[in-house]
Parts: structure tokens; sequence; C-alpha cells
């Protein structure tokens, strides 16, 4: 063969490549039309605004889920952003490099422990001490009807909202965490410089030069956690507690779309049941694709 | 005004200042010169005690500023370098409007109302040549003014928060000739209300504006003087090969 | 004229002051709370881990209730349908990544195809999951290995493609320039030069693919759900670590716990392994 043909063949070769990339999207999105499209015809509407899921009579109303999903993720990310940015700030900023780097590495290398492994410490070590040292105590003080009541009130099993959220938080924390510390390393020595040398403060410095100067790529840096948080399955799984419905307290039970497939596809019985598993992955693709499309966006190239 | 003595500054392991002693008097230019490397730009970043922001850098000795040795560990930086401020080599204005660069350091220091900040804004631009330029965009980016332009907001950002000494490393160093007059003319009327150390390869520049030279050498202060007496007659042989152009 | 000595606000400098050590110890608070959270997880992993750990967990298959057995079927199935994986993500990862480093610049389809990379960089997982299982599980009826081994490759071609394109764009010009200029058209030459000079990125950027997927979980629930026996067949169900780590610790018996335990330490090793290795081969040369 000549080499001209061959090199044509392998640029070819590689541009196809590149096509199963966009064809795998293409498809992803397809499937999960296709599978979901029997449900989601029958229910219409009600298939987001109704809580009543309820397989043995096909009903399907997903409300339940996808609110347990944006409240989980939301709860998280406002439990881990600060503590992201604390950490990140203080590797970057104040600790001394030798310091920063060693617990940069840490952290790193935690964001990339896989995710059933939270899932099953939140099992078996966060819900049982949460069960017997937060909600048993709250039971107990707890006047019927009372703010601390409605709020609270739940079955002591530790698995619930809350513990999921703490759970997700612990996840996307490192993951957040060695985001932020990439973009404030990435904010030109001579800012900091300039600043310090102003007499600022390093809070003063963090909050009028460096926050300015990544805002952009740190709302990115947000959403990107954000659609980690609102697609994670494993975590979840095992500790929200797996009822449909809106969870009544912060301390109830409850479900998100991730672990509701999940915890069903297996015992999906009828077509319209595994039709309506299949609906709330399109909700979920939509939801998280676009967090992380509008990360994408804002965030530019140099994070991965 | 400041007092330099013995001074020893280390990166990490290498020492790039020997014994330094350096006399700032009050009110007056001092010039720091000497080739790449003799160690000037270091000695002005002991001065506002900058290089602490850098993990493996230390100063050893004394600096007497106002009788306080500010190398002590209790010294507040952030007070130390509101007294002392200090002007780089490139341009940096923060990723806010001219306006807001100004006003950043003024709000540091103390309590200002809207208009008395319209006027301190004002009053640095024109001390800092450049209020023509920009009086009619003060709430556009500092980033979209030239280079010089820049260099110059940066001095008026200084000065805006009165800082007693204002420290300035090879700040006409990345300007055009044009700018660079505009900067120096600036800079000597700013000597009557500030007390001004500036680092400079520019021979010419440092006999132009300054009272004091310092000419500096391997980490060692080689000779310091009334500039007249440094650029007109220089002890060392070394001083005369600089001054006549063997060093680069 | 002798510039005076400026009064300045005490009182505000103290609040600054004040301020900002409030801001410090609040950032080394989150910093310890972080690392207490993480050492908590890693303490209960180790501990918990080594203590389902035996010989007979390589050695003997999964145990029914009250048995005693292993995970060797799962580790079995799950080295089978990574590898698998791995050799689709490598293929079509490194050859995707080489057009958007070599063949993409200025082309809008590739900016394209780069921005949807690094969407599906951190897509839900359980997503893909479903789509293998609607485009092949159930035309062809059944759970098979080759439909988790495809679920995964999936999975592992965006992180693959990114670090390639990373790692050859970190090649000199000249390199390219000089192999053209001795005659070889571009094809080879980036083959046989770009492509050896990148070799471990390359690798580096496999073993962050194997990091990615050792551990999923969710895909494989509807492609590959287990097997209790070992199995080699591509067409079948195919027991993995992951799913069976699942299904033993959500279980009411002990010793499935354990097993369940020894499993997690067994993949967290194996993803930080991969991890570590990734970076002292590109060390200096990639920051991530």
């Amino acid at each position: 063969m000549k080499t001209a043909t061959r090199d044509r063949l392998f640029e070819a070769a590689c541009c196809a490549a590149a096509m199963v990339l966009l064809a795998a999207m293409a498809g992803l999105l397809a499937a999960l039309v296709w599978g979901g499209w029997p449900a989601l015809h029958r229910a219409g509407l009600t298939f987001l605004t109704s809580d009543v899921w309820d397989p043995a009579h096909d009903i399907y109303g997903a409300a339940g889920p996808i609110f347990g999903t944006l409240a989980t993720a939301v709860l998280a990310m406002l439990l881990a952003l600060p503590l992201a940015l604390g950490v990140a700030v203080f590797l970057t900023e104040l600790c001394p490099p030798p310091v920063g780097r060693a617990i940069g590495i840490a952290v790193e290398l935690l964001a990339a422990i896989p995710s059933i492994v939270y899932g099953m410490w939140g099992l078996f070590v966060l819900a049982p001490w949460f069960a017997a040292h937060v909600q048993m105590p709250i039971l107990v003080a707890a006047q019927p009807g009372s703010l601390l009541d409605r709020l609270f009130a739940s079955i002591p099993n530790g698995a619930n909202i809350c513990t999921a959220s703490l759970i997700l938080a612990v996840m996307v924390l490192p993951y957040m965490a060695s985001i932020f510390a990439e973009l404030l390393r990435s904010v030109p020595i001579h800012m900091r410089e300039a600043a310090y040398g102003m007499g600022a403060t390093s809070l003063e410095v963090l909050r009028f030069i460096l926050l300015p100067f990544i805002k952009r790529s740190a709302v990115g840096a947000v959403m990107l956690g954000l659609g980690r948080a609102l697609g994670e399955t494993m975590a979840v799984t095992f500790i929200i507690g797996n009822a449909h419905g809106f969870p009544k307290s912060l301390f109830d039970s409850g479900s998100t779309i991730a672990s509701t497939i999940a915890n069903e596809f297996a015992e999906a019985t009828g077509d319209l049941h595994a039709s309506a598993l299949m609906a709330l992955g399109l909700v979920l693709f939509i939801i998280t694709f676009t967090a992380l499309t509008g990360a994408r966006l804002l965030i530019g190239r140099e994070i991965h | 005004m400041i007092d330099v003595t013995g001074l020893d500054f280390f990166y990490g392991q290498q020492q790039a200042l020997h014994g330094v002693d350096l006399p700032v008097a009050r009110g007056q230019i001092t010039a720091l010169i000497g080739p790449s490397g003799c160690g000037k730009s270091t000695l002005l970043r002991s001065l506002n005690r900058i290089y602490m922001l850098y993990h493996a850098q230390r100063a050893q000795g004394r600096i007497l500023f106002e009788g306080e040795n500010i190398l002590a560990p209790a010294t507040d930086l952030a007070a130390l370098r509101a007294r002392i401020g200090m002007v780089f080599q490139r341009p940096t204005p923060f990723p806010m409007s001219i306006h807001d660069n100004i006003a950043f350091g003024v709000q540091l220091q103390r309590r200002v109302s809207r208009r008395e900040m319209d006027e301190i804004v004002e009053n640095a631009l024109i001390r800092a040549a450049l209020w023509d330029e920009v009086k009619d965009k003060l709430h556009s980016s500092g980033l979209a003014l030239s280079g010089g332009q820049q260099q110059r907001l940066c001095v008026a950002r200084g000065i805006a928060v009165q800082p007693e000494v204002l420290l300035l490393d090879e700040p006409a160093s990345a300007l055009d000739p044009l700018s660079t007059a505009k900067l120096e003319t600036a800079l000597v009327d700013l000597k009557h209300s500030f007390t001004i150390v500036i680092v400079t390869h520019n021979l010419q520049q440092a006999a132009r504006i300054s009272d004091y030279t310092g000419f500096m050498l391997g980490g060692r202060m080689v000779e310091f003087g009334h500039s007249t007496d440094v650029f007109v007659k220089p002890e060392t042989q070394a001083l005369r090969d600089y001054v006549t152009g063997r060093y680069g | 004229m002798i510039p005076p000595k400026r009064p300045r606000d005490p009182a505000l400098l103290r609040r600054r002051r004040l301020a900002n050590g409030v801001f410090v110890a609040l950032a080394l608070l989150a910093t310890g709370i972080a690392l207490l959270a993480l050492l908590l997880i890693l303490g209960t992993l180790v501990s918990k881990g080594l203590g389902g750990m035996s010989a007979d967990v390589v050695l003997l298959d999964q145990p029914g209730p009250g048995e005693s057995g292993g995970l060797r079927n799962a580790l079995v199935g799950s080295a089978m349908m990574c590898g698998l994986g791995m050799v689709l993500a490598v293929v079509v990862g490194v050859l995707a990544g080489t057009w958007l480093a070599e063949y993409g610049d200025g082309k809008r389809l590739a900016s394209f195809v780069r921005f949807l990379n690094d969407v599906l960089l951190s897509a839900p997982s359980i997503l893909m999951g479903l789509f293998v299982y609607e485009a092949v599980v159930r035309p062809l009826h059944g759970f098979s290995a080759g439909a988790g081994a495809l679920a995964l490759g999936f999975l592992a071609t965006p992180v693959v493609t990114r670090t390639t394109e990373d790692m050859l764009r970190l090649q000199p010009h000249a390199l390219r320039e000089a192999g053209m200029a001795l005659g070889a058209g571009k094809g080879h030459v980036v083959r046989s030069i770009i492509w050896r000079a990148s070799r471990s990125g390359l690798v580096t950027g496999a073993l962050l693919g194997l990091a990615r997927i050792s551990g999923e979980t969710a895909p494989l629930l509807f492609t590959s759900p287990g097997n209790p026996f070992l199995s080699f067949r591509i067409d079948q169900s195919m027991a993995s670590l992951p799913t069976l780590m699942f299904q033993y610790a959500l279980s009411a018996y002990d010793d499935w716990q354990a097993l369940a335990w020894a499993g997690a330490l067994l993949i967290a090793a194996a993803v930080l392994a991969a991890n570590i290795i990734g970076r002292v081969l590109t060390r200096g040369s990639f920051h991530k």
C-alpha cells in the first residue's frame, strides 16, 4: 500500500473513533427516549408532577425521586462547597507548600475511590451512628407537633435524606477541593504579590482578588460537582431509605432517580415499569447534562 | 527612615544577600542599581517582607523602620505593607475597574464616604499623571489600559493608600520611552510626600531622579552615597566598569 | 518637605486582623473536617477489609448463605470485563484523542466532539448502563459479560480520549516538523514518532480509565448483574466485584458483609495503585 493511502486510512480511522464518541452520546439519548416513551406516553405530564409511584398498579409519578435527587444534591453542595473552598484555600494559600502538596495528593487520590465504598461506609458506619446520636435524642426531645418534630420526625434508622446528603458531600468534597485548588493556583503570582503588597490580609486577597479572578471557572466547578452529586448512584442507594413519594422531613427516607433505577431495575417485571425507569433515566440525563454543559461552558478546557 | 544592617537573604540553601547595609533617607529617592542577579530586587522585596509569600525564602539581620525591627516575627505584615507600599516590575492591575483598583487599598485602611473616595481616586490619578487619560472611563476595567497606563495606575493605587515609603521594582522596565518619561515626572513630584526606594537597571534614570544611589554586586552593597558622588566619581573599579557599560 | 507619619485607624486594623484570624481558623477547620472524614472512611475500609480477608477470598467462588467462600468468580469477572472494556476504550480513545490533537485544529466538528467528551467525562455512569441495556441486552434477550464490558468501555473512553489529546499536545511542534522534513507523511510521523514519544502518557490515560471503571457498579447492574459460578463466557452474565459487593453489603449475613468489605479494600487498593502508577509515569509533564 502506498504511504499516502495508508496515511489517509489512518486519519479516517482516527476520525471514525471520534465519531464513535458522538454516536455514543446520540445513542444514549435515543435509547432513553425510546425506552422511556411508553411510560411517558401513558402518564403524560403527571410523570413529572405526581408523587404516586405504584408499580403494582402501573402508576408512575416521578416527582418524589426527582425532588429527592435535587434535594440531596443541593444539600450536599451546601455542605461540601464551603468545606471544599476552605480546603483549597488552606492548601494553596495558607500552609507551607510541601504540606499542601502532600494533602493535595491525598485529596486527589481519595476523589478516585469508587462510590460504592462511600456507600458501604454510609450504610455500616454513618447510618447507625446517626440514628443513635442524632435521631434518637431529637426524637426524645421533640414535642409532637412542634417545629422540631415536623423538621426531623422520622424512624431512627439513619437511612434518610440527610445522611444521603452527608455521604454525597463527603464524596464530592475531595473532587471539588482539588478543582478549586487548581483554579487558585492558576491565578498569576504577581496578582497575589500586588494585593499582599497593598497590605491586604489573606482573607481580603481571597475575597477581592482571587475569587473575582476565578469566579467564572469556580461557578463551573460547582456545577461540575453538582452534576456528580445529581447522578451519583451507589453512594446514595445504600443509605437514602428508598421510599417513594415526597420525604416529609429532613430525616425522612426518600429516593433519588438513580437509586430508584438501581433498586428496581432487577425486579421490574412489567414492561411499563421498566419503561418508567428508562423515563426516569431520561429525566436524569436532562438534569445532569444541563448542569455539566453549563459547567464546561464556564470552566473552559484546563480542568478535568 | 529605614535602616538596613547586616541583611542576609536566602533562597532555600542559596544565599543571595551577604551582610547588606542600606540607610534610606526620609523624603528622598534612593536608587538601587547593579547588574542582573546582584540582589537589588531581593533587597527591595525584603523591605516590605513580600518575600514571605514564598516558602523557602528567608531574611536574617535587622531592618529598622521608624525604630522597629520589621524582621521580628511578631510584625503585622498587613499593617507594615500599608505603610510601605510597592509597585512591581510588571503592571498588575486587579481584575476590576480603574476606580475600584484604587479604592481597594484605601478601603482596607479606613472608612471613606463615596464622595471622599472619588476625591482620593482623582487625586491619586492626578499625581500619577494618569487622570487626563482615564477620567472619562473610571468604571471600565483596569485591564483595558495600555501597559504604561496600567503601571501608572499601579502607582496611583500605591499612593492612594498614603504609605510612608514607596518601593518601586524596575517600574519602567516594561514601558516605552514616552511612558517612562511620564512615570519619572510623576515620581519626582511624589518625593515631596513619600520616601521612595527604586530598583532600576537604567543608569540615566537613576542619575536623573535619585538623591542617593546604592550599587550592588554579587549580593553585596559595593558603594552607597549621594547620587552625584556615586555617578561622578565612583570609588570602585566595579562601579566604573558598570557605569561605562562593561556589565549587561 | 518631610512627609509626616500618617495616622491610621487602629480599630479597623484590629477588626481586619480578627476577621482574617477567623478565616484562617475556618479554613483549617474545613481541612480538618475533610481529613477526618476521609481518615474515618479509610480506617473503616482497612480494618473491616482486612477482617474479611483470607486466602479463600481469591481461591473460592462466592458462597451461598451460611457456606464459606470467596470472591474468585467476581475477581475473574471484574478483570475480564474491565480488560475487555479497556481494549475498546484504548482503541477508540487513543484514536479519537489523536484525531482531536493532530487533525482537529480549526475544525468545528472537533471542538464539538471535544466538548461532548468533556461532558461525558463526568456523566452519570448509571445512564451508560441503561443505554447498553436498551441497545444490547434487550435486543439479545439476556444479560452478558460482553454488554457489561461495552458499558464499562464507554465509560473509560472519554478519560482515555482526553488524556491522549493532552499528552500528544505536550509534544513539541519541532518533533512533528522534524519528522515531516524527513519526508514521512503526517500519519506515519504520528504513529512512529509522536505516539512513541508520548508512550508513558498514553499508558497513564489507560490507567486512569481503568481506575475510573474498576469500581463501577451501576452500569453492570443492567448489563451483567452477576453469576454465582466462575464463568468465562462472554455471552452470559458474569459476576463482578462491585455488583457482588452491592448484593452482599445489603444482605443480612455477617460473613457476606465481611466479604463485601474485603472486596471494597481490594478495589480501593487497585484504584489507588492505578492512579499512583499513572501519576508517577507522567510526573512533571501532566498536572492532574
